[in-house]
């Protein structure tokens, strides 16, 4: 039987190369946690459903390459994101400082309605910080995101940075066809529906 | 970076336009554009083909769901009959004084009557302020379908595929095993799932009409042993595709089945919603703690107020209801299998009528407080064969103080137990946690106490199970002089601050010579070091049950908030004379039970409401 769901979000996860994207989604995916080190080819994605509110929610996570080498790869995912993870390592500086870089790649390339989130990784690694949690703070207040300490390997809040994630897409969503009904926007709403609509099922009923 | 950037004269935190990126990708300059152009090696790009394979059948299943979505939209379209300005645009009934009333949709500006069209509150997210709005089923369902699809977010619905469905094959074929469910399944799962859908179904015969196709495409035999499943088992998971098609199977099926059916399923639905029914109650209070979105709890609003509906339908829609809440429980159930175990010894004197309850002890308990503690207590009672409490005053046991695993060694006394009672009545016993601001519910057992003998004690260690009438039963006996407030917390990111809504009160003292009281509610952050986290309500004048829904903001940041506390007061507004304490409750890291969830919840998930009704303490924090 097909599973369903009611909704279906994409998220994608960007950041340098080794930071732990793959062990993040492997956290969260399958509960498990990897101590080798395995680079990302290009794109790979993992599949989840959670369930906000009694509505089954399928995520469908990207997870991107952090080399340089699959960028134009990877960039070609962030159009159909909905939601996207910035993650750096708290223990390396440089990975830090290049989130700047990963915004703007995601300004230049994703939808202007995505829905963003910081991640400071390998929280569990005290000894080794080099960033520290009012650093990732501030950051995240610049860019006006939430922010989030997580530990893939000690299981810190992956569960609920992906949680948070999806709920404030599903608050979006419900945020934006609400916001749509006062009167002009209505008329928006229902002009697009049944013109537009029309037309796309001719064209579809003749190809 | 900001040498690269001088001739971007944009602003660099704004999205740049669809042209600007075509440029940019033209020039293959700008930090996106890789620079290095190592090509990739067969394996990788074997790996990468692979990935996209799996997305491919991903979006195939994507494209048929919101095709499934857009037919269902049309579906109520086609059927729409559009007869004029007067008519109820999609059935056609007149409107008039004693005809339907006339509601004009808020997205199409067209007239329907209240049957085809659904009411939903929409919560500005700004504000806690909601409005009511009127949506005629079209406009409803395809707003539904925008969500659903992610068309609010591409601007449009994406690609999708119409299923080759029930209208275009009138004459399915009863593929036999597992093909023949499949498509049953497939199609029954998205309309079970809409809660909204109900409120649908009452409606005219046009919504039962689409589900012709698939309720055809079951063979009938088939069908019938799931419906003689659903009669025989309890199990929901049997249950749930087949209770949202029995109400269509009745309408479509030649008759002969639905009178075989009917008189032996009716007494089961009605067994099923009364013993649920009380339990209704409580379970939905827990439902509307697990929900959070503004929608979805609108939803079951509308779907509660569908009025009007004849017997079947109702009833499979208090079935479906008490279904959904039968599912909860479980998976509530399932969630903490054990609350802990009692230990108890039961004696009976003959000769007194007495019955000797001994709670021995209690371990595991559930941990209430910050540090992973409990103060423990127990309440006892004893339950007659027609399910009602026996006592009207519940026992207690002294507290325990901080610990999950308390020796009570207290024995209390039932007196006026006859004998041939024992047979056939329960002993309930429920563990709260002692708190000033609020008994919270640890876990509760019952024991039969047809085993306990006159002659020797009867010692027994029993699992504690989850919340049933009988322990809020227990509850409420709990006394609450002062009222009750209903509190909202938010934690908003953007500001930085914790929003305090302040709802309401109820039940609150009458401390003035006209019975009644002039309530104003204090609050404050603690500790409050530059003294200006201090705000409090507007007065209500002359009443017991207050109505502020008033907003503050504590500016704080999350970390800061672990070591905070909200100290709420409510006074009673007195000219000339000092005012009068009504009430107290605290929150914070240090409180317990519900208090600390709704704490924890609210910096855990902040930019979310988080809506809890709190007990009123009678003493004072502040002496």
């Amino acid at each position: 039987m097909a599973k369903t769901y009611d909704y279906l979000f994409k998220l994608l996860l960007i950041g340098d190369s080794g930071v732990g994207k793959t062990c993040i989604l492997f956290r969260f995916s399958e509960d498990a946690f990897n101590t080798t080190f395995i680079s990302t080819i290009g794109i790979d994605f993992k599949i989840r459903t959670i369930e906000l509110d009694n509505k089954k929610i399928k995520l469908q996570i990207w997870d991107t390459a952090g080399q340089e080498r699959f960028r134009t790869i990877t960039t070609a995912y962030y159009r159909g994101a909905m939601g996207i993870m910035l993650v750096y390592d708290i223990t390396q500086e440089k990975s830090f400082e290049n989130i700047k870089n990963w915004i703007r790649n995601i300004e230049e390339n994703a939808s202007a309605d995505v829905e963003k989130m910081l991640l400071g990784n390998k929280c569990e690694l005290h000894d080794k910080r080099q960033v520290s949690k009012e650093r990732g703070e501030q950051l995240a207040i610049e860019y006006g995101i939430k922010f989030m300490e997580t530990s893939a390997k000690a299981s810190i809040n992956v569960e609920e940075a992906f949680l948070t994630l999806a709920s404030d897409i599903k608050a979006k969503t419900e945020k934006r066809m609400e916001a749509n009904n006062p009167p002009k926007g209505g008329h928006q709403l229902k002009t697009l529906d049944s013109r537009t609509k029309d037309s796309w099922l001719s064209r579809c009923s003749l190809l | 970076m900001d040498f690269q950037n001088r001739n971007n004269t944009a602003n660099k935190f704004v999205c740049p336009s669809d042209r600007q990126l075509a440029l940019r990708a033209k020039l293959r300059a700008g930090w996106s554009s890789s620079k290095t152009s190592e090509p990739l090696r067969p394996e990788e790009q074997e790996a990468i083909i692979s990935v996209i394979r799996r997305n491919e059948e991903i979006e195939i299943a994507e494209r048929q769901r919101v095709g499934r979505l857009v037919e269902r939209v049309e579906k109520i379209k086609q059927h729409a009959v559009e007869r004029g300005p007067n008519c109820c645009r999609l059935c056609g009934d007149t409107f008039g004084l004693l005809r339907p009333h006339r509601i004009i949709c808020e997205d199409c500006r067209q007239s329907v009557c209240t049957k085809c069209s659904v009411d939903i509150n929409i919560r500005y997210h700004t504000s806690e302020r909601t409005r009511e709005i009127w949506l005629c089923r079209i406009c409803s369902e395809t707003r539904e379908m925008w969500k659903k699809s992610g068309a609010w977010f591409f601007k449009g619905l994406p690609r999708y595929d119409t299923p080759r469905s029930a209208s275009a094959t009138p004459t399915p074929t009863p593929t036999p095993g597992g093909m023949a469910s499949m498509a049953g399944r497939d199609w029954s799962c998205p309309v079970a799932s809409f809660t909204i859908h109900f409120r649908f179904s009452q409606g005219p015969v046009q919504s039962a009409k689409c589900k012709v196709g698939h309720s055809y495409a079951m063979p009938a035999n088939e069908s019938r042993s799931l419906s003689k499943l659903s009669r025989t088992q309890n199990s929901t998971l049997v249950r749930s595709p087949v209770q949202s098609f029995d109400p269509f199977l009745f309408c479509q099926f030649p008759t002969i089945i639905a009178q075989s059916h009917r008189p032996s399923e009716c007494p089961d639905y009605d067994s099923i919603s009364l013993t649920n029914g009380s339990a209704v109650a409580q379970l939905r209070r827990e439902s509307s703690s697990l929900r959070r979105g503004s929608v979805s709890s609108s939803w079951s609003i509308s779907e509660s107020s569908g009025s009007g509906n004849s017997g079947t339908q109702s009833q499979s829609q208090s079935q479906s209801q008490s279904q959904s809440q039968y599912t909860q429980a479980q998976q509530q159930h399932c969630r903490d299998p054990l609350l802990g175990w009692l230990e108890i010894a039961i004696s009976y004197r003959e000769n007194f009528h007495s019955l000797d309850c001994t709670m021995v002890r209690a371990r595991d308990l559930p941990a209430m407080d910050a540090s992973g503690l409990t103060d423990p207590y127990c309440k006892l009672n004893i339950i007659t064969p027609e399910a009602l409490t026996k006592y009207t005053r519940w026992q207690r046991t002294k507290t325990v103080h901080k610990t999950r695993n308390p020796e009570f060694n207290e024995t209390l006394q039932f007196v006026g137990v006859e004998p041939e009672e024992l047979g056939n009545s329960l002993l309930y016993v429920a563990l709260f946690d002692d708190d000033k601001y609020g008994h919270d519910f640890l876990g509760a057992a019952k024991v039969c106490l047809s085993t306990v003998h006159s002659t020797s004690q009867y010692r027994i260690s029993v699992p504690l199970g989850v919340e049933d009438q009988y322990s809020s039963a227990a509850e409420m006996a709990q006394e609450w002089p002062n009222g009750k407030i209903l509190i909202s917390l938010c934690y908003n990111t953007k500001r930085r601050a914790l929003v305090v809504n302040v709802k309401q009160c109820i039940n609150l003292m009458a401390m003035d010579n006209n019975g009644s009281s002039d309530p104003f509610v204090k609050l404050q952050l603690k500790p409050d070091a530059h003294k200006n986290k201090k705000h409090k309500t507007s007065v209500k004048w002359r009443t017991l049950n207050p109505i502020y829904n008033e907003e503050f903001y504590f500016e704080a940041s999350p970390h800061d908030l672990n070591k905070e506390m909200l100290i709420v007061t409510v006074w009673d507004k007195d000219l000339g004379k000092s005012n009068d304490f009504l009430g107290s409750l605290q929150l914070g890291a240090q409180s317990k039970g519900e208090r600390l969830q709704q704490w924890h919840d609210c910096i855990r998930l902040p930019d979310h409401f988080h809506e809890k009704w709190h007990c009123l303490a009678p003493d004072n924090p502040a002496h």
